[in-house]
């Protein structure tokens, strides 16, 4: 065999080495990227997962922003303990631009844009969401912790976007 | 095409000698890919560091007004340059110089030169439309962000071109192969066909998007656009288009590193492995950058999730083959125990201290990358500074270093002059690792106190930038700090590359450091030897019906599409443009 491959006794000792430590490796990859996989699906199967979601499209791109919710900017009380948000980004403010909810209550956000893509980022907290001029995005959130947070924005929107900053406040539960 | 009627097929012998005249053709627009590629970079390499000094609270753009209108401005031209003209020229150039000097074929010159000019065109008009301000829509260009005519023609010019490669490799692999049948592709060829078909495809999204939407849109022949959609068409290339950042950079470490070491290549077949399956597994992906969006379902997003997962094994097993073979390297030059094979490397070679610091920097390249394709993990970094944190330990150190540690032994190798000076080529490269490790370890951890990527910080009113920002004030500082370093590492690095190409002193051209592998020949030129010892596995004989892996990359990525757009399709949303900068 040394003959045939040109190979030297050192050469065909690592070869024959290096083809039982891949085998081992590449099972070993497998099993760590199909562990890591399960992982990370089972925060979304149970329910621990934050799933942006679409609640209308438009074809007319300001439309959303137009719709009454949005122009009041108002915290409905959607149930019990939940409540429905809505929030326009605009160049280069969030509308409302000060919010406030109640600690442990279930909030689902309502983001739109009025001109260009914005991101829907609140500081503090995996909420992400694109907020895309003529899409109504959703996302639901629990504080947990009643206090100060700020929504910012990710997506680049031009000249101003670092500052285009919002505050959500968070109150104590059992505050009126 | 007349080119290669006269030039066919050249004997391997005869590129070395400067009387052949194909042969100076080639190295000639060789170089020249080389200096506009690495030009781009000077230009994108002294602008980063501004925005690291942003980041860590310095406002540098009020005293470079006339030249730089805004932090936007200059990231727009900082992207632009280092991510596409960068990559593209040396890309470009490397996958058909490597491949024609392996195959001992000369490529067809005429095509060649019109992907420079192509791309060369291209440039001068992005370059134009960002320099005056009119298009700081960054390199994402998302609209209803609105540029001006020229970025976008030029941004097509410049992905047209940086196609034409795929041609030039097709018909040199296709003489190659008459010359001797039932021989498989030799190994540097088919890793830079398949980098070329991969991108060949991906392509088809952003030009998509660019022709039909955002081009006539710029002109103004149609009113408006819709942004999801376009969002949506440029994940489609943006995805593939970092691993047309990273095959080139393996292309090296794969082909050329494991001989420059002093050793052989491991595994020729797991190369081919590797390959193919970045081929496959890069395409469907793109909407994992999307996961933050709203607009399509679940259960796509968890198919993505599995199929990004898919695409690390590749890298996985690319740094088993490679760090094999680095080991096997360093025990013939007589290195000992667990670590010692690692410090008898050859680290006075700057092109290899560049290759392995660069593998180096991809362990926390790759465990990012990882973070990133998640899901959940992926809502808590999106758009904030882990991307960029993550990514310029991908393209920042694996492509740029790389590239950084092919032109130390090309530029002699092209020119006949020797580098101007070993030692600043090792101090850059190593000035490079530390500085850009510690951008990226701030940028990632600032990023988890939720800092965004692509903010003009800085110009915060103070106390604002405190409120926000102040409990990532030792991440942000270390992101600076990286900064500087690596505007000392890329200025050590332009003085070492164009001192050699200018000053270098006269030297013998050294030959191309290509790689044997175990039980691989010593040469695959079309005049060598017949091979016998390939008898290659089913599997890899398999892997060389390139048609085949196009036919299944392009099936998967129509597969993962079709249900993506779909609803985007039927809502469609009318834009019009916006310019707010």
């Amino acid at each position: 065999m040394d003959n045939n491959t040109g190979m030297s006794p050192f050469e065909a000792a690592f070869h024959a080495s290096a083809e039982r430590h891949e085998r081992f490796w590449i099972f070993g990859v497998l099993v760590m990227l199909v562990l890591l996989t399960i992982g990370t699906m089972f925060y979304v199967v149970h329910d621990y997962g934050l799933v942006t979601g679409t609640h209308s499209y438009a074809t007319d791109p300001q439309a959303p922003a137009r719709e009454a919710a949005f122009q009041d900017g108002k915290v409905v009380r959607t149930g019990p303990n939940a409540y429905a948000v809505y929030v326009v980004g605009r160049a280069w403010h969030w509308s409302p631009d000060v919010i406030h909810v109640p600690e442990g209550a279930e909030i689902t956000f309502y983001v739109t844009s009025a001109d260009v893509l914005h991101g829907f980022e609140i500081q503090g907290t995996p909420v992400n969401l694109t907020a895309v001029p003529g899409v109504v995005g959703t996302v639901r959130y629990t504080f947990r912790h009643a206090g100060l947070f700020r929504i910012l924005c990710n997506e680049y929107c031009g000249m101003f976007h670092h500052a285009m900053v919002a505050r959500i406040i968070v109150d104590p539960a059992g505050t009126p | 095409m007349s080119m290669d009627i006269t030039a066919d097929t050249i004997p391997s012998a005869l590129p070395r000698s400067d009387s052949d005249r194909a042969a100076t053709s080639m190295r000639r627009l060789m170089l020249a890919f080389l200096v506009m590629g690495f030009s781009a970079l000077l230009v994108g390499a002294t602008i980063g560091p501004l925005q690291a000094l942003n980041y860590g609270g310095i406002d540098a753009y009020p005293a470079l007004r006339p030249l730089l209108q805004s932090y936007y401005q200059g990231l727009t031209i900082h992207g632009v340059m280092n991510g596409y003209v960068f990559t593209f020229f040396v890309t470009c150039g490397l996958l058909v110089y490597l491949p024609a000097r392996e195959l001992g074929v000369a490529p067809n010159l005429a095509m060649w030169r019109a992907c420079f000019a192509v791309m060369a065109l291209g440039t001068l008009c992005v370059f134009y439309a960002m320099a005056d301000n009119s298009s700081s829509v960054l390199w994402t260009f998302y609209p209803p962000l609105k540029g001006s005519p020229f970025f976008y023609i030029g941004i097509t010019l410049l992905a047209l071109g940086s196609t034409m490669p795929l041609p030039i490799l097709l018909k040199m692999r296709a003489t190659w192969r008459r010359h001797r049948p039932g021989e498989i592709t030799p190994l540097v060829t088919y890793m830079s066909l398949t980098t070329m078909l991969m991108w060949g495809l991906a392509g088809v999204g952003v030009v998509a998007e660019l022709v039909l939407q955002l081009d006539p849109w710029s002109l103004g022949l149609i009113g408006t656009v819709d942004p999801i959609v376009n969002r949506t068409l440029f994940w489609l290339t943006g995805h593939p288009i970092v691993y047309f950042w990273l095959m080139p950079a393996y292309v090296s470490w794969y082909g050329l590193l494991s001989r420059q070491v002093g050793g052989k290549l491991i595994s020729d077949p797991m190369a081919r492995i590797t390959f193919a399956l970045l081929m496959i597994f890069s395409l469907p992906v793109g909407t994992h950058h999307q996961f933050s969006d709203p607009g399509f379902s679940s259960i796509w997003r968890g198919i993505l999730v599995v199929l990004t997962m898919s695409v690390a094994t590749p890298s996985l097993v690319t740094a088993f083959t490679i760090g094999l073979s680095l080991e096997y390297a360093g025990r013939l030059r007589g290195g000992r125990g667990w670590f010692g094979w690692f410090s008898a490397l050859p680290w006075g070679d700057p092109s290899v201290a560049a290759q392995v610091l660069a593998a180096v920097t991809f362990i926390l390249g790759g465990a990012t990358g990882v973070v990133n394709g998640s899901w959940q993990l992926n809502a808590i970094v999106h758009n904030t500074t882990f991307i960029p944190g993550h990514f310029h330990v991908t393209v920042g150190s694996v492509t740029a270093m790389t590239f950084m540690a092919i032109s130390f032994w090309m530029v002699p190798h092209l020119t006949g002059r020797q580098l101007v000076s070993r030692r600043l080529a090792l101090f850059s490269v190593w000035t490079w690792f530390v500085g850009m490790t510690i951008f990226a370890i701030g940028m990632t951890w600032a990023g988890l106190y939720g800092v965004p990527r692509r903010a003009w910080v800085s110009a915060l009113p103070h106390e604002t930038y405190h409120a926000l920002y102040g409990m990532a004030s030792v991440p942000l500082a270390l992101v600076a700090l990286g900064g500087v370093l690596l505007w000392v590492a890329s200025y050590t690095f332009f003085a070492v590359f164009f001192g050699t190409i200018l000053f270098g002193r006269r030297t013998a051209p050294p030959p191309i450091p290509f790689a044997q592998s175990f039980g691989g020949p010593a040469s695959s030129t079309i005049d060598s030897p017949p091979n016998p010892a390939q008898s290659a596995s089913p599997l890899i004989r398999a892997l060389d019906h390139i048609w085949l892996l196009t036919g299944v990359t392009a099936l998967a990525t129509v597969a993962a599409y079709i249900p993506i757009l779909w609803p985007f399709l039927h809502h469609v949303t009318r834009a019009p443009g916006w310019i707010l900068w």
